[in-house]
């Protein structure tokens, strides 16, 4: 058993402890790393056993020499408020997370369960709308929309697959039940952090490594590859595929650059690209044009072609939409996918599966009051200080009240918004999410996380193993955000049984 | 490949070698000055003359002096020449080619770039600091080069960097020799003074080339030896000579070079002209301004035929061979 110490509070370690631990006592949350008594949990027992058998002084010291290695892998992101884009490097925690396989495989079968229900939603929504006929959707729901996009409608993509690639982010409450908090399903970005973020821990800890029980998370750049290859309009020969970025201002340019580099693809910027008469998408290079097959474009909708969406779009390709249309080019995820990335839409997930699939979901919604519903909205405003209220369109935690934390001018501000635009918010109770051990000084102290794990489909499913854990490094915050101050952890599905 | 891409890369290799160049001349100079006897001065507007920024220097500073020089060359983000700048420019431009280019590469130039972001400072306001600082600048930029030789396909993409390179580094040859024979060939010819054979040297040392030289040429250091090594030798790579063979080399690699290859011929042409006999300053001056012309001519039927053109939206593009 590894030796884990819990500090007694009001005091301070002594020299003897080798892994002390820190606000464990005032710690009301699920931990994912220890038990109620703060031992560690079956697939954390190895890691635990590991850390012990450091020498003092040496997690530190590996913890500075990670902090270098990012810094000249030149890991960073951007943040948009920051003057002049500069780069911040990516801040990560070296205590990684840690979930057993059985457990792990479930939450996969969630996963794909709820990709497939979900874009079975979207195709249906541009096309029959049998789900709003049948009364399961409400249609002023989709009336308020602010992502279904009407040029869409029509349209059957390969497979009948809209959002090929999908971010869920997931979180577990006090009684250790894990729910889908919400899907991503326009431009998730993250993966390339998780990638990262284990090529760190491989070079930092190769030993624990070598028991072979930590599963692999490497093969998602290939499976990445497949997912947009099979979209290809032409068959035979490898597909050119293309990765499509707003370029290097963009947060999230370091993991467009990084996924184009793992696939093989081309990185193009939107001037690079352009639509010939005969509605093919072609890429200016050196010896003259090229076409391209397959386009995963990691810019909004507004601004992938200005003939169709925003005109003064500078990033997109005048035409796009037009070869998308035709078949002439495959774009992950295909306009218009957003629809199903909706606070609101969200709340009806749960119907969606069951409609589409008729089963139950695997992973349940976190409970949920839509302030478009009368009683709903009364039982919200009248517990502003005890939900988080969320816009329905806006991401990356832009725009959200956290109740119990707000000042009364914040309050107020959300009670005006939401009698003002009911159909754009939601609310759900504040969950106590779920911690694990995070390193802070010598000591280990509890931070709260979420999992974003990234799913793919096309005429395949897969889903990552495990996926990005983002972590609040402020003690008690919530916000995981890496615009907001949240940092990331190496995520092990540790096999148990091995 | 993407013109956009070749751009980036061609660009790319010629911030990195006039990062080098930058550092080298500096270093260099700053070794001879060590050397130079009591009475005997060094002109400091030399430096801006050979990189051809004398003028921005005016636009900024008003007294050319040791100290207000270094910080322009070494750390001014105002002259887009800098060493911090040309390795900022070098990084941005690597940034979009992460793709492309090996990952130790851009781990290098990153590294280079926090370097000198922190230590360009130093290196400007003391003399102490600043062999410690450009060296590194210098052996970074070594092992990038050698990172692209030994680690990277010589494919497309690196016949861009070649080209770069080789385009920069011709030019700053030129320039390097032109300045130092402007102020010293009035006086070459008679009995060999110490001090021009310093100057000389430190020609030769900023482009790592004495101890070649010394092998190849002369133990002894003379103006036209020097001048006539440095321009026409086949064999040191940092030559006129030497890299237009590289950039005729790279050139013929790639598709449609009609025009390009046509500009390197003109440069081939001027090089071979030259007569050492009545060979005044101004005549070597206006040589080697010809020489910078000709290779600018290279570097713009290059851009003209695969750089970023907006394409003619009336016209159907041609196709290519997949």
């Amino acid at each position: 058993m590894a030796r884990l110490m819990l500090l007694p509070e009001n005091s301070s370690r002594t020299a003897l402890m080798k892994i002390a631990l820190a606000d464990y006592r005032k710690n009301e949350a699920y931990d994912e790393l220890l038990d109620a008594e703060y031992r560690p949990r079956l697939a954390a027992k190895a890691l635990f056993e590991y850390l012990d058998s450091l020498p003092p002084g040496e997690l530190e010291a590996r913890r500075q020499s990670v902090d270098a290695a990012i810094m000249t892998m030149g890991i960073t992101f951007t943040v948009y408020s920051e003057a002049g884009n500069i780069d911040r490097a990516w801040p990560f925690d070296i205590i990684p997370r840690v979930m057993a396989m059985s457990e792990w495989v479930r939450i996969e079968e969630g996963l794909k369960q709820r990709l497939t229900a979900l874009n079975l939603f979207i195709n249906d929504l541009y096309n029959e709308q049998k789900i709003v006929k049948d009364g399961v959707f409400p249609a002023e729901v989709l009336a308020g929309s602010r992502n279904f996009r009407e040029q869409c409608r029509g349209i059957t993509p390969r497979y009948g697959v809209w959002a090929h690639i999908c971010g869920t982010d997931l979180v577990r409450d006090k009684d250790g039940t894990v729910y889908v908090l919400e899907d991503n399903l326009r431009v998730p970005s993250g993966v390339s952090y998780m990638l990262e973020n284990r090529q760190i821990m491989k070079r930092l800890f190769p030993e624990v490594f070598q028991a072979g029980t930590i599963l692999p998370v490497d093969d998602y750049p290939t499976q990445l590859y497949d997912t947009l290859a099979a979209l290809s309009p032409r068959e035979g020969d490898r597909p050119v595929v293309a990765v499509l970025t707003p370029g290097i201002y963009n947060s999230a340019y370091f993991e467009h650059s990084y996924l184009a580099q793992q696939m093989g693809a081309v990185l193009v910027e939107g001037s690079d690209l352009f639509v010939d008469p005969d509605e093919h998408v072609y890429m200016r290079t050196i010896s003259g044009s090229r076409r391209v097959d397959v386009i995963y474009r990691r810019i909004d909708d507004e601004f992938l072609d200005p003939e169709v969406f925003r005109p003064d779009s500078a990033l997109g390709v005048p035409g796009i939409m037009r070869a998308w249309r035709a078949g002439k080019v495959g774009i992950a995820n295909a306009p218009g996918s957003g629809v199903a990335d909706d606070k609101v839409v969200y709340t009806f997930v749960p119907k969606i599966i069951k409609y589409y699939l008729d089963q139950d979901p695997i992973i349940p919604n976190v409970p949920s009051y839509l302030c478009m519903h009368e009683k709903e909205r009364d039982y919200v405003l009248a517990n502003l200080t005890k939900l988080v209220i969320k816009p329905a369109n806006e991401s990356g935690g832009y725009g959200m009240l956290i109740g119990p934390r707000a000042s009364p001018e914040e309050v107020a501000k959300f009670d005006e918004l939401i009698r003002a635009h009911p159909r754009n918010y939601m609310a759900q109770p504040t969950l106590s999410i779920s911690t694990a051990p995070t390193l802070t000084g010598e000591e280990l102290a509890p931070r709260h996380l979420d999992l974003r794990p990234f799913i793919l489909q096309s005429n395949r499913l897969y889903a990552t193993t495990g996926g990005l854990t983002r972590v609040a490094l402020k003690a008690g915050s919530l916000v995981v955000n890496s615009s907001q101050g949240g940092g990331s952890k190496d995520t092990w599905i540790v096999d148990t049984e091995a | 490949m993407l013109s956009r891409v070749a751009e980036n890369l061609y660009w790319m290799a010629r911030y990195l070698e006039r990062a080098e160049n930058t550092a080298r001349l500096i270093n260099t100079t700053g070794q001879v000055l060590l050397d130079l006897p009591r009475g005997a001065s060094f002109g400091w507007d030399i430096l801006l003359k050979v990189v051809g920024l004398d003028k921005l220097f005016d636009e900024h500073y008003t007294v050319a002096n040791e100290s207000n020089i270094m910080r322009f060359l070494i750390q001014d983000e105002r002259n887009p020449s800098s060493v911090v700048s040309s390795i900022r420019s070098a990084r941005e431009n690597s940034r979009t080619l992460r793709e492309i280019l090996p990952k130790e590469f851009w781990e290098i130039l990153n590294g280079l770039y926090l370097f000198i972001r922190q230590q360009a400072p130093a290196a400007a306001q003391s003399q102490g600091q600043r062999y410690r600082v450009l060296n590194h600048v210098v052996e970074r930029g070594q092992s990038l080069t050698g990172l692209l030789m030994g680690c990277m396909s010589h494919d497309l993409a690196y016949q861009f960097i070649e080209l770069g390179r080789n385009v920069e580094r011709a030019d700053m040859t030129t320039r390097i020799v032109d300045i130092n024979s402007a102020v010293l060939l009035p006086h070459d010819g008679g009995a060999l003074e110490p001090v021009q054979e310093r100057l000389w040297m430190s020609v030769l040392k900023a482009l790592s080339a004495y101890q070649m030289y010394r092998r190849h040429v002369d133990v002894h250091v003379r103006g036209t030896a020097v001048l006539s090594y440095l321009l026409l030798d086949p064999h040191f790579p940092r030559t006129v000579r030497y890299c237009l063979g590289k950039i005729e080399e790279c050139l013929s690699t790639l598709p449609d070079n009609g025009d390009a290859m046509k500009s390197a011929r003109r440069a081939w042409r001027r090089l071979a002209g030259l007569r050492w006999e009545g060979l005044t300053p101004a005549v070597l001056h206006e040589y080697l301004d010809q020489c910078q012309t000709d290779l600018g001519a290279i570097h713009t039927a290059v851009s003209a035929q695969y750089f970023y053109r907006e394409q003619p939206k009336t016209q159907p593009p041609e196709q290519a061979a997949a």
